[in-house]
């Protein structure tokens, strides 16, 4: 893929920028070749590129002078913050600052009263949980690098996890922000009290990949712990027969806690790598969590083996904890099972209707050939969002150019099933020449309208999600269609 | 005034093009049950009638999904969901009566673009953690789609969420996808009789903090009302469990509670009152402090105390000022039109925050053709 062109003027500048931001975070700013090193990725790992300079926050009055002075200075910004998302959200410029905030790790307040964290951004996912579970509480959403990604990135890149079905991603669990327009300006977007003070401006600052502003602090709704969670399993001979499980529990009106889909080639790497022991399955396997109180769960794990059984299935429910361990450790190694086939991994993510599932595995199957890479599939059934996982190796040649047009027809043919191109990775660099495929020019000259309504100058992650970002026309008030201006002779009201 | 009735996205395109071209700004009415909600349009120019955009597009219950045009009576909607034992999550009322006009008029998109959201916000969320994606017209008569049509999408900005409660400002819906819940067999709504409000606030939190799932948390006239769902066997934990944390108090059982959640969620109590209607958003554990503060004939609470429908004599505005003494903010939802005017029926915006608002607006209607002044001037 190729990452647009830097601006030479701006780096000519860099010594001048370093020193703009020295003065702005004294001990923070990351300005030599070896420092930059550490900054120059993120957890997609086929592409590399060093920062301008990194500049490390400790509060939000740098964080709005480190804006201020980039936007006066025109020159771009990329946040940051524990630098794992899949889809290069964070992916750093040689014309750009990187602005990390790992540095505000603080949660400033745990208000049980009103159920709800008030955090930093560079707080990690998991370390919210850690804060209230002695309470009884959890934060939900659990994206699966939730021992290290952070809140910020969380809400940039609005992040789910394997509970979403029945919990929400990201921007459902998001009570507030408090965010920084890239002129330095300081706003508050919801808080404590829910909903919005008019419109929901919030709404579209969570998943908007760092393009509207930079989150400062979140706060974020808190759920009481299930009490009891139960777990089953379930093999299937046939991938129908799977999909068709996973649509009789939900019409039956369950909703399951988790309901996480591997296929017969996941399954087996995991058999291989770390024995959990699971039923042969030629079709895949089901592996189902029911949470709530005793009888609930109880009722509703009655039901779910019922029906997977009714659809052929050999089922195995988990009596203790170790067991329960055991059965979800297969789902849990599917990405280092997978990693030992192949030195290098794509971990796709794209949504499909669930009812697509089997006909999606097929040519998937068929695209295999075609590309001459292997792949397996771990799906989240219950909320159709699929990872295939491609196996690669970079070191052989055209090995990784393959490896990114399996992975860019298989988005297309979520797309074409009727689904989309990210499900939680967001689109980032990774899927952003595919932005076309789902959407029309007008559908994307829409959404451009608001990130200009932002940041006009467009300054803040740039490269990222818009194929091509076209110039905002002043104040936005007009738009060119076929190089004429609707009604040119009219004043504009 | 003029009408214009557009029966599919075309002719509203049609219509937009017209109304650029005469410069003549267009009032966006569908049941108009809503339609004295908000600041009265500003405008010397049309009504765009969008009521024939009606009827159900696709309803996949395996799915959790169903399309629908914008002007879908909600109680059609809700009937066709009902027989597959489903329903939408963020129970939106019906709130024609309560506005002065007759009762099954509100629509899908109304809801969607009023955020009139029940009782069960509490445990679903609102009307923007259900829309996934929508087909609309802006203000440059553009046809334009965001979001998806599945339950799980982060590709591009979460336009959803922003139409949500933007009353009709930023672009006409033509289809809109949301995403719906299994409807559980059984309610049962325990009422705690004869509380002081901090009592039952203090109650209705302790129920919101613990793992029973509640799906109605109401304080009206010293009743606190506690709605569960779901099955028989897990429904009789759930209440027996309610009564140990709600402890040695008169408590009645009762599987009539729907009807009063109901009556809540459309603000039923004060259809025939000489009152203004206020709702005033707080966090909730300052839901005693506003209940003291308020001088009202009649108040009732929601959301385990973080929505409060209060009634006032008209023409006053001390409701805004108690909500954000108790860090919240408040909507007038009904007074006459003067009173509309002069007291902002939306939480007014600080310098920056509007200039934000308007450049928004403006991303979607520069030529501010829907509904101006329905939500502040110029928006």
């Amino acid at each position: 893929m190729e990452l647009l062109e830097a601006d030479t003027d701006i780096i000519a500048n860099t010594a001048d920028i370093v020193a703009a931001l020295r003065a702005i975070v004294p001990d923070g700013v990351v300005s030599d070749s070896a420092g930059l090193a550490a900054f120059d990725g993120d957890a997609l790992t086929a592409y590399r590129q060093k920062p301008l300079v990194t500049v490390l926050p400790r509060d939000a009055e740098q964080v709005a002078a480190v804006l201020a002075y980039a936007h006066a200075h025109g020159v771009p910004v990329i946040p940051r913050g524990a630098g794992t998302s899949l889809s290069g959200g964070s992916l750093p410029r040689a014309d750009a600052i990187l602005l990390s905030l790992t540095r505000m790790s603080r949660i400033k307040e745990i208000d049980y009263d009103n159920r709800c964290v008030v955090t930093e951004p560079g707080v990690t996912n998991l370390s919210i949980t850690r804060a209230v579970e002695g309470r009884g509480f959890y934060y939900a959403p659990d994206p699966s690098s939730q021992i290290a990604c952070t809140v910020g990135g969380n809400v940039a890149e609005n992040s789910g996890g394997l509970h979403c079905l029945k919990y929400g991603l990201t921007t459902n669990n998001l009570l507030g922000v408090e965010i920084i327009l890239v002129d330095g300006t300081r706003l508050r977007l919801g808080g404590k009290a829910p909903g919005a003070r008019g419109l929901d401006l919030l709404g579209v600052v969570a998943g908007s990949e760092g393009l509207l502003g930079v989150v400062v602090e979140a706060t974020l709704r808190i759920l009481p712990k299930p009490p009891v969670t139960r777990t089953l399993l379930a093999a299937f001979d046939t991938v129908p027969a799977a999909g068709q499980c996973v649509a009789d529990i939900i019409a039956a009106g369950i909703v399951p806690a988790a309901m996480e889909f591997m296929d017969r080639r996941c399954v087996d790497a995991v058999e291989a790598h770390c024995a959990p022991g699971y039923p042969k399955a030629d079709g895949g396997v089901l592996i189902i969590d029911a949470d709530g109180i005793q009888a609930e769960v109880d009722h509703a794990i009655a039901a779910i083996a019922d029906i997977a059984r009714r659809n052929g299935a050999e089922v195995r429910e988990a009596h203790e904890e170790t067991e329960r361990a055991r059965l979800w450790s297969g789902r849990k190694a599917a990405f280092p099972a997978m990693g030992r086939l192949a030195p290098d991994m794509l971990c796709m993510d794209g949504t499909i209707p669930r009812r697509m599932l089997p006909a999606v595995l097929e040519r998937m199957s068929a695209m295999s050939d075609e590309y001459k890479l292997g792949f397996c599939n771990v799906f989240h059934a219950g909320d159709g969002n699929l990872h295939p996982l491609i196996i690669f190796d970079v070191m052989k040649p055209g090995e990784l150019d393959r490896a990114e047009a399996f992975g860019a027809a298989i988005l297309r043919l979520c797309v074409e099933v009727g689904g989309v191109l990210t499900g939680e990775h967001g689109v980032g660099v990774e899927k952003r020449d595919l932005m076309p495929d789902m959407f029309s020019d007008l559908d994307l000259a829409q959404q451009q309208r608001l990130k200009c309504a932002f940041d006009a100058e467009r300054l803040l992650n740039p490269g990222k999600v818009f194929p091509t970002l076209s110039a905002c026309v002043e104040s936005g008030h007009m738009h060119v269609k076929d190089g004429r201006i609707p009604f040119p002779n009219l004043p504009r009201f | 005034m003029p009408t214009h009735i557009a029966s599919n996205e075309d002719e509203i395109v049609d219509a937009v093009m017209t109304a650029r071209e005469w410069r003549s700004p267009l009032e966006i009415v569908a049941g108009g049950s809503k339609r004295n909600y908000g600041r009265a349009v500003t405008t010397m120019g049309s009504v765009l009638d969008v009521s024939a955009l009606s009827g159900i597009i696709a309803y996949e219950p395996e799915e959790l999904i169903l399309t629908a045009a914008p002007g879908t009576p909600l109680a059609e909607i809700e009937a066709a969901l009902a027989q597959k034992n489903q329903r939408l999550g963020f129970e939106p009322g019906d709130w024609g009566p309560l506005l002065g006009e007759p009762a099954g008029l509100a629509t899908i998109g109304g809801a969607i673009c009023a955020d009139t959201n029940g009782s069960a916000r509490v445990k679903f969320g609102a009307a923007r953690d259900h829309l996934l994606g929508f087909r609309a017209v802006n203000g440059f008569g553009e046809a334009f789609k965001a979001g998806g049509k599945v339950v799980k999408n982060v590709t591009g900005f979460d336009l959803p969420k922003l139409v949500c409660g933007s009353f009709g400002t930023l672009c006409v819906l033509s289809e809109v996808t949301l995403r719906v819940f299994p409807k559980p067999p059984l309610s049962t709504t325990l009422i705690v009789r004869g509380v002081e409000p901090e009592e039952g606030f203090t109650l209705l939190r302790k129920l919101w903090s613990s793992p029973l799932d509640a799906t109605g948390l109401a304080f009206s006239r010293g009743n606190a009302l506690i709605r569960f769902e779901g099955d028989k066997d897990p429904l009789a934990e759930k209440c027996a469990a309610a009564r140990t944390l709600i402890g040695a108090r008169d408590v009645i059982e009762t599987p009539e509670g729907e009807v009063a959640f109901r009556a809540l969620g459309r603000g039923e109590v004060f259809v025939d009152e000489p009152f203004d209607v206020w709702r005033a958003i707080i966090p909730p554990a300052a839901a005693a402090q506003l209940a003291s503060e308020i001088d009202s004939p009649l108040w009732l609470a929601d959301w385990a105390g973080a929505l409060f429908w209060i009634a006032t004599l008209p023409g006053s505005d001390a409701v805004r000022d108690a909500a954000a003494r108790a860090g919240g903010y408040a909507t007038l939802v009904r007074a006459d039109e003067e009173t509309r005017e002069r007291i902002a029926v939306f939480e007014p915006e600080d310098a920056a925050r509007a200039a934000l608002t308007k450049r928004v607006k403006d991303a979607f209607d520069p030529m501010g053709i829907f509904n101006p002044g329905r939500m502040w001037d110029g928006v």
